[in-house]
């Protein structure tokens, strides 16, 4: 028997690569796996984006929770999270070493930073005091 | 107005298919962001006669900024004032998008176990209740069998 292909349909899967120990199944995220914000797919997009992948990209936090970046980058851009996961309230940061955060890092770094205004400006009075202290 | 986000019919579709026990939330027909609420007071509580109605609006930034929540049943009670307004931390400053409609319903539910004059937003229902417990605790009995729907 001879066969021919006369026509081929190429399928393709993908989902991000989240660390073994970033979640609790090994194989990939599934359909169950939410952002924590939006309880949208990991793979799917945050409610303002209309495709996913690295239109809308996943972080994962220090804490191993798991957000789509628009969504976390709007609760963090409010004045009532403070800088905190809202899963777990600690202070959110990127995981290290993680090569979907990768691309993120930069726009992280500086989010955390307008999350602390108060303690900044701490460390301006003090320094200020320690040269009141010199001059003396 | 802008379509309802997944997040939100989700969460509505759960309350109704799957409700809290003690707690139903319908969404209002003209505005699925409006819900009527209704709260069975707490067992050994001095509200566990009574089913108490509550308002509960979800804001257009929700779920980054918190439902906003309100009874509208008379109730009396050292963090619940006397327009219904609510001083419960996780729907102000302690909100957390990973919160939902039910969780804080829930919170609502165990504010009314445990009544906190310490923390109050009725001023003179806390000095009552920090003066004499007892007949504050009395009272607030007597205002659920008043205004209260019967259990």
């Amino acid at each position: 028997m001879k066969i021919e292909a006369k026509k081929i349909h190429c399928v393709f899967a993908w989902s991000w690569d989240i660390p073994g120990d970033c979640q609790d199944g090994t194989q990939g995220p599934s359909e169950e796996d939410v952002c924590g914000i939006c309880r949208v797919s990991y793979n799917g997009t945050c409610p303002n984006c209309k495709f996913p992948g690295d239109d809308c990209p996943l972080v994962i936090g220090d804490c191993n929770h798991n957000f789509h970046v628009h969504c976390i980058q709007q609760w963090l851009d409010t004045p009532t999270a403070k800088g905190l996961c809202p899963m777990c309230r600690q202070l959110f940061s990127l995981k290290r070493g993680v090569s979907i955060n990768e691309a993120q890092v930069e726009k992280f770094a500086h989010l955390l930073m307008k999350s602390r205004p108060t303690a900044l400006t701490t460390d301006e009075e003090d320094i200020m005091m320690d040269q009141e202290f010199l001059v003396r | 107005m802008a379509s309802l986000p997944k997040r939100i019919i989700k969460e509505t579709e759960r309350l109704v298919s799957d409700p809290v026990p003690g707690i139903t939330a319908q969404p209002h027909e003209d505005n699925l962001r409006y819900f009527q609420v209704t709260i069975e007071g707490p067992q050994q509580s001095p509200y566990e006669s009574g089913v108490f109605e509550l308002e509960l609006f979800l804001p257009d930034d929700y779920p980054m900024e918190a439902p906003k929540v309100r009874f509208l049943t008379k109730i009396y009670h050292p963090n619940i004032d006397r327009l219904g307004r609510i001083c419960l931390d996780v729907l102000k400053t302690n909100w957390s998008p990973a919160l939902q409609i039910r969780t804080v319903l829930l919170s609502i539910q165990a504010l009314l176990a445990s009544p906190n004059p310490n923390d109050p937003l009725a001023n003179d229902v806390a000095e009552d209740w920090i003066k004499n417990e007892e007949a504050a605790i009395e009272k607030a009995r007597e205002w659920t069998r008043l205004y209260a729907k019967p259990k």
